[in-house]
């Protein structure tokens, strides 16, 4: 069994009244596909933001590789080698995607490096034809895939995807998914996918969370997710387990 | 010599009503759509010229001009609004306070332009004589100043708990996703902020001519200490507007007589750099 | 051999450069028009400099005149206490900018705290300055205090006519330019234009906003108080007005008209207004001197509302038709 990369421990966040995460805990283990799925409201991109530091947590820790990065700024995660791509593709609307991709790729490299880099990502993302392109010029497809460039720039070593698969065409999900395995497997970037999308947790995901009202309800591979009575209550109700 | 602090400090305080009831408006047009008119200071000034020139030729007194001036600031601030705001929303955050700057600038260029540097007052009011408390008097025309401006934002706090349209406006400042999919028009509430906002520097503009003067210089003066309050406050709680525009009164009155009488603006600048240093939500926010 | 259009653009950098050069001393005698070209450059030094917290980093910062004072107050009172030559009191002046500067740009460039507050803030500071170097008469006062006077000190940076401030700053100019240039190419540039798009994206992949807005905000103090010290040496003295918030507030006019981000834009229109300015002044006399402020704020409403990405990119157009045109023949 691998070593956890990322501990999240006894995390609780309060929005007011609202309890969003209450006592939370998981373990995402080096170079594996890890993924929070849950029902709406469930929690999973407030879980998601308090990792990448978006929003600090009222209660609990984040370990990262042993480090403590609760409640640090983003960037400073990303430099740790944590950073996401986002649910509503957060685009640099009139920069190019070659552009876009620079400003990740200038985390680690300058000048000619950070060229190359910069071409290597486009190429794992397939991307190589769009690279002149204004980003708010671009489909939804492409645009993820954006996305995931400018992460991948930045060399993670874990890598949050926020409901990438949200919204795309199977043979658009399919791809992606092919991009994900093949980073996975040959770069060995340790994943996360928050997911609704069930194709795409199925398909990657080796171990799954569910999270349902703010607490975790199940843990395990997806062949015991899909039989969770909990978990099909969660989503479908009570009365769906027949 | 304490008494003399003490005197100015409620004179301050009771200032500080109509400093609320300012920010109210800016907070308004601020929690909605997420813009900060710089003009907002200017709107005081321009209705206070208006209750001038109306207090003057109708022979009204200060106190009913606001019948006038409140549907002719709300008109102004719907056309501000649509000409202007409108057309921005799309644009780059700087363009869209950009925007507000230029009108901030236009109308204070244009009023040291057509006013001159001298400024005007209204001769005579209904609102007479003081109070005695004590050893400390209290001008009439400051209580009911006060008093009119905390019935002002009573007013607008049941306004938007109790009116669809004031709902409306509090849902769009909170979400404005979620108050769309509800059937809230977004440009509408917009537009009525906007103009519900400018309006109340109407009421405002009418209470301050009653003991004050005014000159094309009242924009900055007003403008910052409608931020200051604001930034105290924070969005979200209108009692915290109330509570913040005395502490910013009386500061300034504690300052005034402390430290210097020029150095009203120092101290209301030093409160508003000091808050957005410890507390940029403010005291009382709630985003 | 074919010239590229980097080749036609450095013909034009260097033609420019040449009649910059070259004028004042065509109309050397006139000192009014001296003063003027003077002036047209000063304002384009400010706006250009403005473009590096305006454009750049997405700030609109209305405090150019604060940091023009405090250039101007440090250089002026060094010279005048301690006979502290203006060139070094330049660089001190550039750095007590920075410091006013970071006074409010740190708490307010924190990730998560609305723009809107900066702009605020930076405007509230000119007038505030204003008030304390009024009230402060150990420093300030009411009345000019005024340089000593020399007919031609280079030490001193005092001297009987306009022209040597000329060519000063055209160099500024040309520094401010170059560094424009240099940090929308930078690792800097890139960063503030990624925060400009989406704050948040920019920071998970890295970027750390707070610290990239005080860069640009020191660069853009740092330049504008240095030419504060050249101001005070051209006009003689140093006085609270020169905390101005109508300038502030024309300088970023300027910057907002010129184009935002564009390196050559502001000076672009920094030509334009100020002429237009000094045409308005002329002809309808010092009653209406107001009037110019007018004109701008309604520049700036229709640039906003029409042409939001300003003039720049109108003149970037006609200037591509130019060379395509010209390349044919």
């Amino acid at each position: 069994m691998a070593a956890p990369i990322l501990q999240v421990s006894q995390l609780t966040k309060r929005f007011g009244n609202l309890v969003a995460l209450n006592d939370v805990s998981l373990e995402i283990r080096k170079g594996e596909i890890f993924s929070i799925i849950g029902p709406n409201g469930a929690g999973k991109t407030t879980l998601f933001f308090n990792i990448i530091g978006l929003q600090k947590p009222d209660a609990g820790r984040v370990l990262f590789n042993g480090t403590d990065i609760t409640g640090k700024p983003p960037h400073k995660i990303c430099s740790l080698g944590i950073t996401c791509t986002f649910q509503v593709p957060r685009a640099f609307a009139n920069m190019t995607v070659e552009e876009a991709v620079r400003v990740g790729a200038y985390r680690r490299y300058q000048g000619r490096e950070m060229l190359r880099k910069v071409d290597e990502v486009l190429q794992i993302c397939e991307l190589e034809e769009y690279r002149h392109q204004r980003c708010c010029d671009m489909g939804l497809a492409p645009l993820r895939r954006v996305e995931l460039a400018r992460a991948l720039a930045t060399e993670p070593v874990l890598l949050l995807l926020d409901e990438a698969g949200a919204g795309l065409n199977p043979t658009e999900l399919a791809g992606l998914m092919d991009i994900l395995r093949r980073l996975n497997e040959e770069k060995h970037i340790t994943l996360c996918i928050v997911e609704h999308v069930m194709q795409m947790v199925m398909g990657l995901a080796q171990r799954i969370v569910v999270l349902d009202y703010g607490e975790v309800i199940a843990e395990g591979t997806p062949q015991e997710i899909s039989t969770n009575p909990r978990v099909i209550e969660a989503y479908l109700g009570k009365g769906a387990v027949c | 010599m304490t008494n003399i602090l003490l005197q100015n400090l409620i004179n301050g305080a009771l200032t500080g009503c109509i400093y609320a009831l300012i920010a109210l408006g800016l907070s308004l047009i601020f929690g909605v759509m997420n813009v900060v008119n710089f003009a907002h200071g200017d709107f005081v000034m321009l209705s206070m010229y208006l209750t001038f020139w109306i207090g003057l030729w109708a022979g009204a007194d200060a106190v009913f001009t606001p019948l006038l001036t409140f549907p002719a600031l709300f008109l102004i601030g719907l056309l501000a609004y649509y000409a202007l705001i409108d057309r921005t929303l799309r644009q780059r955050y700087v363009t869209q306070i950009a925007v507000t700057v230029g009108l901030m600038t236009f109308l204070r260029a244009l009023a040291q332009l057509i006013w001159k540097a001298q400024p005007r007052a209204l001769p005579y009011s209904l609102i007479q004589g003081s109070i005695q408390i004590g050893p400390y008097t209290i001008l009439a025309s400051r209580l009911v100043s006060a008093a009119v401006s905390v019935l002002a934002i009573l007013g607008v706090y049941l306004f938007l708990s109790q009116t669809w349209a004031g709902r409306a406006i509090r849902a769009a400042s909170d979400d404005l996703d979620a108050a769309s999919l509800l059937g809230v028009p977004y440009r509408q509430t917009y537009a009525l902020a906007f103009g519900l906002g400018s309006a109340l520097t109407a009421i405002a503009g009418g209470l301050l001519m009653t003991f004050q003067q005014v000159d094309p210089t009242m924009g900055v003066r007003f403008g910052l200490l409608s931020w200051c309050v604001l930034a105290m406050a924070g969005l979200g709680s209108i009692p915290g507007l109330l509570i913040s525009g005395i502490i910013v009164g009386a500061a300034e009155a504690i300052g005034m007589s402390l430290w210097d009488p020029r150095a009203r603006s120092l101290i209301v600048y030093l409160l508003f750099i000091l808050v957005l240093w410890l507390r940029p939500r403010g005291l009382f926010g709630r985003k | 051999m074919r010239r590229t259009r980097k080749d036609w653009n450095l013909i034009l950098i260097v033609a420019l450069l040449g009649v910059a050069v070259l004028l004042p001393l065509a109309v050397r005698s006139n000192q009014y028009t001296l003063v003027l070209l003077t002036t047209i450059l000063l304002y384009g030094v400010l706006a250009t400099a403005w473009n590096v917290i305006g454009g750049l980093a997405g700030q609109l910062d209305l405090a150019a005149g604060a940091y023009l004072g405090l250039g101007a107050f440090t250089t002026g009172t060094l010279l005048i206490r301690w006979n502290i030559s203006p060139w070094l009191g330049m660089i001190l002046g550039g750095l007590v900018a920075i410091g006013f500067a970071f006074l409010v740009g740190y708490p307010l460039f924190r990730f998560g705290v609305k723009e809107v507050w900066y702009a605020l803030s930076s405007a509230a500071l000119v007038e505030v300055l204003r008030v304390t170097f009024l009230i402060w008469s150990q420093v300030g006062g009411p009345v000019e205090r005024y340089l000593p006077y020399h007919e031609w000190s280079l030490y001193h940076l005092r001297f009987a006519t306009y022209m040597p401030f000329y060519y000063i700053m055209l160099g500024m100019l040309v520094l401010a330019l170059l560094v424009n240039h240099w940090i929308r190419h930078s690792r800097l540039g890139y960063y503030l234009m990624a925060l400009g798009e989406n704050e948040e994206a920019a920071e998970v992949l890295g970027v750390n906003t707070q610290g990239c807005k005080l860069q640009a905000l020191a660069v853009y103090a740092f330049l504008v108080g240095m030419t504060g010290g050249i101001y005070a040496c051209m006009y003689g003295f140093i006085h609270p007005n020169f905390f101005s918030g109508p300038m502030s507030t024309e300088v970023a006019i300027l910057g907002i008209v010129g184009g935002l981000g564009i390196t050559y834009g502001p000076v672009m229109a920094a030509i334009l207004l100020v002429s237009a300015r000094e045409f308005l002044r002329a002809n309808l006399g010092g009653q209406l001197e107001g009037l110019y402020l007018v004109v701008y704020a309604a520049v700036l409403i229709l640039i906003a509302l029409f042409r939001p990405q300003g003039l720049g990119p109108l003149v970037r157009q006609a200037y591509d038709r130019l060379l395509s045109r010209v390349a044919k023949e």
